[in-house]
């Protein structure tokens, strides 16, 4: 299935070893998606020396100091400022940010519609598990209608963001969804999301088995992400809603693959090329 | 490019922008607030010019992250807010502290609680600067009194804040932020640019928060191999993340002990006719402006009155302001909120001494005549 | 007069932070201290709008105005709150058509064609410039050539002209005296 061998990808190499065993609870979707994300950064031949990982508060933030690169765990909801402080001020690193749906759609919410605007060129991967896991299990702005939380207790009956058409509508260069499942699609939904020059964002269905998973009685991890299979659909079913979806949001036909990918100006390069212009000027 | 200092008629919000670009910052990001826009208006023009980033963020909240960001870097960098902004900070000021990322934030301060007195001055963030984030942590807070001071101060705030990896507020009033006074900018190149330490040697024992003589860690550029983590968890040397009660003390400890070990360095002062004063006026900004022209009119008819004067507010420089009061009776603090200033003064004399407030809350400065009335009220001459 | 406090009082867009501006430079030039300081409230048009300096030969310890040795008033605006800061002897230089209503007391008044001078020359927004030239022409305050080489340095080009008539016109009417109070 997947064109490139997996056989030159060691995970290993990409880990911080000495930090294991890794904080994740067992069957935990995050892990697969920190797989996919080293494997495409490995595919795209980044040197871990000039690869920038910026991840925010959250079970989906602590997973960012197991990578061996220069990784920066920073406050909740803000990791996509900081990335555009450290994107601006250093354009030869590769920035990759980690963020989950609280982080990123709720507290975050601002920064992550100005980072799609701007289209400053940094890759925004954001793992929606429907779940603040790492505070006890609370709704955040993806909780499908009907689910179950510790702040939710009789289900919840707010409507959800769909992360992917907000990214889109407020301008990002490059939108993507993925399953924690489809791990060889993830990666290279991934890679083609860092390579993209401009903002690039991409959601990733992750599991909460550990604390969603059970407050809902959606069966162990290998029942919770059969249950990606059966509700995803590949790009060419179903389409991108609005940015609000009313009805439980994984029971909705979800596209999945490369939802938008336009060629919008990079910021960081336009930056540059205007205070370059402005030098110029004064130089003539 | 002139190779000689030239004197310019600055606004004290543009000398701000002009002391951090000669003091090496290239980078600023910044949200619009009264009464400290004109800093970032002309960051907006310098940044670029000098070949540094200028970007107006989408709050004060992000502003201060992506400085962090530059920062961590290896980019010189800094913010500029007032009250409410200032108070939106305070997360991240307490980040830069933890994480130990050299930053400069710019309070220009407004009458307050919430919207306040957008226009007006006050020095009512006194306390926030120094106290302003959760927990204990280290910051140091300079205040200067006037234009050129402004310039220097700042030039002062990188320079501590790369040497010392902290976060440095520059925190004056508005009256001193808009007014125009006369800089004698240096010639470009003449002024010393601090610069953080940098790791060198072998990465694979690089602890990037070792315990050195100095208690100040060499930081690691991204891109020059190191690969370190940096947190806001309280972390080991290592950089990662600890719960350990020794090692949890021995990390907080070390970080305080920054300033305590470096105290020469941070503290400054303006003492004037402090050796025989019976009454000394304790003030910043804008209040100590009035304080100097009270203390010498009050001179002039006899009453041995002094001024004393912290550049460097935070931390206080304790021993200064007990030597300059040793010949005191009684302290004045002036100051244009309902008393800050006064509760660390009152904690230094340790009641040795009498601490009167002039505390106004009314949006206006205190005048002199009202200062000078009281150094005459309060004198053992008149 | 080597230490002293001076307010230009008007209303928004009538220049007068230029001609702060010009006086101050003009100062330092002859070697004193200036410390400026403005109203902040946005008056682009209309409203009231000030701009003081404090001047000192030395240090200059409270930059901002506390007893006012001038006054120049070029609206009704600003005259009720800036009365009371005269200090006594202070000299008043008041437009006549629009600064015309000025109460009795212990100053130095000088009512003068301000504003229909700068009419007569094709534009009333050289008031403030004729205004300096009031100040030059009394020569009380700042000497009469610097303030002519600032105007030159620091004004565009386009208007120089019609602001070197505007400052001439001003300094004759300062000699003159005016009618004094
Ligand atoms: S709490 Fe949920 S999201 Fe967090 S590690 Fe456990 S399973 Fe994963």
């Amino acid at each position: 299935m997947d064109e490139i061998s997996a056989d030159s990808f060691n995970i290993r190499d990409y880990l911080r070893l000495e930090l294991f065993p890794h904080f994740l609870c067992p069957g935990c979707g995050h892990g697969i998606a920190l797989r996919a994300l080293l494997w495409a950064i490995h595919e795209l031949g980044i040197d871990k020396n000039d690869l920038a990982i910026v991840s925010g508060i959250g079970c989906s933030g602590r997973t960012g100091a197991y990578i061996d690169a220069n990784t920066f765990h920073v406050t909740h909801g803000r990791p996509l400022a900081f990335a555009t402080g450290l994107a601006l001020a250093r354009p030869d690193l590769e920035v990759v940010v980690i963020t989950g749906d609280g982080d990123c759609l709720a507290i975050g919410g601002n920064h992550l519609i100005h980072a799609c605007r701007r289209n400053l060129n940094l890759t925004c991967m954001m793992l929606n598990n429907e779940v603040y896991g790492m505070t006890g299990g609370q709704a955040s702005p993806t909780t499908s209608a009907t689910r179950y939380t510790t702040t939710t207790q009789s289900g919840s009956i707010e409507p959800v963001f769909d992360a992917c058409a907000l990214a889109a509508a407020a301008g990002a260069g490059f939108v993507g969804r993925e399953v924690t499942i489809q791990t060889p699609a993830l990666k290279n939904l991934l890679r083609d999301a860092i390579a993209h020059k401009g903002f690039s964002f991409v959601e990733v269905l992750s599991d909460c088995t550990e604390i969603f998973g059970r407050k809902n009685d959606l069966g162990e991890s290998p029942e919770m992400i059969m249950t990606q299979k059966s509700t995803m659909r590949p790009a060419s079913y179903g389409v991108v809603g609005g940015n609000i979806v009313d009805e439980p949001f994984r029971a909705t036909n979800l596209k999945t693959g490369i939802l938008t990918r336009t060629d919008r100006p990079e910021y960081g390069a336009a930056y540059r090329a205007h205070a370059a212009g402005i030098r110029a000027a004064r130089k003539s | 490019m002139p190779s000689q200092s030239t004197a310019r008629d600055l606004q004290g919000n543009q000398a701000c922008a002009l002391g951090a670009v000669a003091a090496g910052c290239r980078f600023y990001a910044g949200y619009p607030i009264t009464p400290s826009s004109e800093i970032a208006e002309t960051m907006s023009v310098e940044m670029p010019r000098a070949g540094g980033v200028f970007v107006q963020m989408e709050d004060e909240i992000a502003s201060l992250g992506a400085v962090l960001g530059a920062s961590m870097g290896g980019a010189k960098a800094m913010t500029a807010t007032s009250g409410p902004g200032f108070s939106l900070k305070q997360e991240h000021i307490g980040y830069g502290a933890g994480a130990e990322i050299p930053c400069v934030i710019v309070n220009v301060m407004r009458g307050g609680p919430s919207t306040g007195l957008p226009t007006r001055p006050s020095q009512g963030d006194i306390m926030q600067s120094r106290w302003g984030t959760h927990g204990d942590h280290s910051v140091i807070v300079l205040a200067p009194a006037s234009v050129p001071e402004i310039f220097s101060e700042t030039i002062r705030a990188f320079a501590l804040s790369e040497r010392l990896r902290l976060p440095v507020i520059v925190l004056y009033d508005e009256v001193i932020g808009h007014l125009v006074e006369t800089v004698e900018i240096p010639a470009p190149g003449t002024v010393e640019v601090a610069d953080r330490k940098w790791a060198t040697g072998a990465a694979e024992s690089f602890q990037p928060y070792a315990v050195t003589d100095d208690l100040v860690p060499p930081m690691a550029r991204p891109g020059d191999g190191y690969r370190t983590h940096t947190t806001g968890l309280t972390h080991l040397e290592s950089g990662f993340p600890t719960q350990e009660p020794e090692c949890v003390e021995r990390i907080t400890r070390r970080i305080s002990g920054k300033l305590v070990h470096h105290r020469e360095l941070i503290e400054s002062y303006e003492a004037a006719g402090c050796e025989d004063a019976e009454i000394v006026v304790c003030a910043i900004g804008i209040s100590a402006r009035a304080a100097r022209r009270a203390v010498n009119a009050a001179r002039a008819q006899g009453i041995k009155a002094g001024l004393f004067r912290p550049i460097t507010l935070w931390p206080f420089p304790e021993s200064a302001f007990k030597s300059a009061t040793a010949s005191a009776r009684t302290i004045i603090v002036a100051e244009l909120n309902a008393g800050q200033l006064v509760l660390e003064i009152e904690r230094l004399c340790g009641g040795a001494r009498q601490v009167e407030s002039i505390a106004r809350v009314d949006g206006e400065p205190i005048e002199p005549a009202e200062i000078e009335a009281k150094i005459r009220e309060l004198s053992s001459h008149g | 007069m080597e230490n002293f406090e001076i307010r230009f009082g008007g209303s928004g867009g009538q220049g007068l932070q230029l001609s702060a501006r010009l006086l101050a430079d003009a100062l330092i030039r002859e070697g004193r201290k200036v410390a400026r300081s403005q109203s902040y409230e946005p008056t682009s048009r209309g409203g009231l709008s000030r701009a003081d300096l404090v001047v000192a030969a030395k240090r200059i310890d409270y930059p901002l105005i506390t007893a006012l040795d001038v006054l120049v008033l070029l609206d009704q605006l600003p005259v009720a709150v800036s009365m009371p800061l005269l200090r006594p002897g202070a000299l008043v230089i008041a437009d006549a058509r629009r600064a015309g209503e000025i109460p009795e007391g212990d100053h130095d008044l000088h009512l003068l064609p301000l504003s229909e001078s700068a009419l007569a020359l094709g534009n009333e927004r050289a008031t403030n410039i004729v205004a300096l030239g009031v100040l030059a022409g009394l020569g009380e305050v700042c000497e009469h050539d610097t303030l002519e080489t600032v105007i030159r340095d620091g004004v565009p080009p386009r208007f120089l002209d019609l602001n070197l008539r505007a400052f001439a016109k001003g300094v004759e009417l300062g000699e003159a005296g005016g009618p004094g109070r």
